[in-house]
């Protein structure tokens, strides 16, 4: 005869209440689990995507917010443009590998009665910028063929030789990206010059971005560039990887809280079931005290049982959320302006820890009182019925 | 070893007093078997409460193995409980869920004591109850049941047993067999005293307290 084998005892014998109990603390743990990988998850594959571009800043038009800047990168359209002029002036600093001017924007796809976002970009670029992705066809190799994402070919059931049509011209597809799970699934990849010409914005870009040979010389470079080249304003990678994780700021701020009133759910859902089990069962509590338990041992049990419930609630939330991962990171990602590549919610230690001490907490605290309550049982009156 | 010096319980109601036991005065002494008898209310059950320490009498002094109960703390109370005090009642009040094994080693548990297998076992050969060690309280018997509360009142080898109203639920052939259980305990040393409502059992006790209103009238 263990204390153990008592809490056990006590948790089975209203099974059905238990596992309610249990799904609710499982779900407010997986919840919290969740955006707690999630954020992770973000700010590391945010990092590597950043540096996946092989770019080590961008050129925009000056006064164009730090925000706008770092997504143009991800496919966000800025109303200011560059002169690509300044590609010209560029080429003379002999620290620069690439220059890689770049036009964004939305166009209207009639056919499918849509708005496609179109990246604008050289080709010659494009390939050495993008080593990582699987293709089906070919990166094109003339300004009236385009390349684009999986989400658009899905969504269009189009194939490599079908044609879209924006704003009159038609270009045909000569290649599938295959899922990358990031917004580039959902880009036409068109050539600069074709989209400028779209635009009536010959000689304009978006934004450059730069690759430098030299990491060393980033701050010089950056200081060297604003001071020779006006008009522009330069973002570094790390300006990106900042900026997006500050914009994601209000995101995890508004999920943490959904988690944190999942949790105060869940622990006065426990609260309730623990209480009332020590409602129905009294008299044995009672008992207990008459054959030799103190207050303390009747505390402890029923604390004990809440604890036990509550880390095994907290174990199945983890778990749940680790297998179904893919599911929540697909649900989560409805409800994001941006987010990078690639798997975001993995099983990390530490977050699995800080998650059981929560539901730990969980249960001493909605145990407290139920304890505290049948603790106060007196014995004498329950054996005098 | 049982010493009550003019024991009271006075329940307060409003501004009403309600005297359970209204000054009672005896000694009890190591392997006594008294039966205490007396109408509905009379302070029987509490009497037992008070000397199990489940309860403190308003007025007086009870004093056990040379121990004052008055001036012992909580703690002191709850291991005079353990170590010397069984209890046994009508309604038998095994925890469900739990075997008879474990529903007898409960008290063990709680005054933490170890290596006490063997001695439940044994315990369990004595009463009768060995072709149902693994049975749930539902399964059994009144009578079994009964049984598995007196053999989990003696896991913690006490010196005293009190029982309060034990046969209360059970039929005659039953209720004999418990005092006959009772009666052999007895004579092995254990001071038993039972508080019961049936005259005919009561007689076979050497000795009877017979209670009125709350007073001892012999
Ligand atoms: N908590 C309480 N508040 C007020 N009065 C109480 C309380 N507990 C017991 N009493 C009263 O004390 C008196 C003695 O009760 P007790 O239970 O000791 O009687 P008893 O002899 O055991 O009766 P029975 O044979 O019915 O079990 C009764 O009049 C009862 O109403
Ligand atoms: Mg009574």
């Amino acid at each position: 005869m263990t204390f153990l084998k008592l809490y056990i005892n006590s948790l089975l014998r209203n099974k059905i209440r238990t596992l309610l109990t249990l799904i609710g603390i499982s779900a407010s743990i997986a919840i919290l689990f969740s955006i707690f990988s999630f954020n992770r998850g973000f700010e590391r594959n945010i990092k590597k995507e950043t540096e996946k571009t092989g770019l080590h800043f961008m050129i925009v038009p000056s006064g164009c917010p730090h925000e706008v800047a770092s997504l143009i990168l991800h496919g966000a359209v800025s109303p200011k443009f560059l002169d690509m002029d300044i590609t010209e002036k560029l080429r003379s600093f002999r620290e620069i590998e690439l220059i890689s001017p770049i036009i964004v924007t939305q166009a209207p796809n009639i056919k499918y009665d849509r708005i496609d976002i179109l990246y604008g970009i050289e080709f010659s670029i494009l390939k050495i910028l993008k080593p990582y992705w699987d293709i089906e066809g070919n990166i094109p190799t003339n300004d009236y063929e385009i390349i684009i994402g999986s989400d658009i070919a899905e969504h269009y059931k189009i194939k490599i030789g079908d044609t879209l049509n924006y704003k009159g011209v038609q270009f045909r597809v000569s290649g599938i990206v295959k899922r990358t799970f990031s917004q580039e699934d959902a880009y036409v990849y068109i050539s600069l010059k074709s989209l400028q010409k779209l635009l009536n914005k010959e000689g304009k870009a978006s934004a450059i971005g730069i690759r430098i040979k030299n990491i060393g010389d980033l701050n010089k470079i950056t200081e060297d560039i604003s001071n020779k080249i006006p008009g522009i304003q330069i973002v570094t990678m790390s300006q990106v990887v900042n900026s997006l994780s500050v914009m994601a700021t209000s995101a995890k701020i508004l999920s943490l809280s959904i988690a944190i009133i999942a949790i105060i759910i869940s622990a006065v859902g426990v609260m309730n079931s623990i209480l009332t089990s020590v409602f129905e069962r009294t008299s044995e509590i009672g008992i207990m005290r008459a054959i030799g338990a103190s207050k303390f041992d009747i505390f402890r049990i029923i604390i004990m049982e809440n604890i036990l419930l509550s880390i095994l609630g907290g174990v199945i939330g983890i778990l749940f959320s680790v297998i179904s991962s893919t599911v929540i990171e697909k649900f989560l990602k409805k409800f994001l302006f941006y987010l990078p590549s690639g798997k975001l919610i993995t099983f990390e230690f530490h977050i699995a820890l800080v998650c059981l001490i929560f539901s730990l907490f969980i249960g001493v605290v909605s145990g407290l009182y139920p304890a505290y309550r049948a603790s106060k049982i007196n014995p004498i009156e329950v054996i005098k019925t | 070893m049982i010493e009550i010096k003019n024991i009271k319980k006075i329940y307060k109601r409003g501004a009403e007093k309600l005297y359970a036991l209204k000054g009672i005065d005896c000694s009890i002494e190591k392997g006594e078997f008294i039966a205490i008898t007396g109408p509905s209310g009379s302070g029987k059950s509490t009497f037992l409460h008070i000397i199990g320490c489940l309860d403190s009498p308003t007025e007086g002094e009870v004093i056990i193995d040379g121990i004052n109960i008055k001036n012992s703390k909580k703690k002191d109370l709850i291991n005079i409980r353990r170590q010397k005090i069984g209890f046994v009642f009508q309604n038998f009040y095994l925890i469900p869920g739990l075997n008879i094994y474990e529903n007898i080693a409960l008290p063990v548990l709680f005054s933490r004591k170890k290596n006490y297998r063997k001695k439940i076992l044994s315990l369990i050969e004595d009463l009768g109850l060995s072709h149902r060690i693994n049975h749930k309280p539902h399964q059994l018997s009144g009578g079994e049941m009964q049984r598995v509360a007196i053999a989990r009142a003696l896991a913690n080898e006490p010196e005293i047993l009190l029982a309060d109203e034990p046969t209360g639920s059970l039929d005659t052939e039953n209720s004999e067999r418990i005092f006959e259980i009772f009666r052999t305990l007895n004579n092995k040393g254990l001071t038993i005293i039972v508080a019961t409502h049936n005259l005919d059992l009561a007689k076979k006790a050497p000795k009877v307290f017979k209670f009125k209103d709350g007073l001892l009238v012999k």
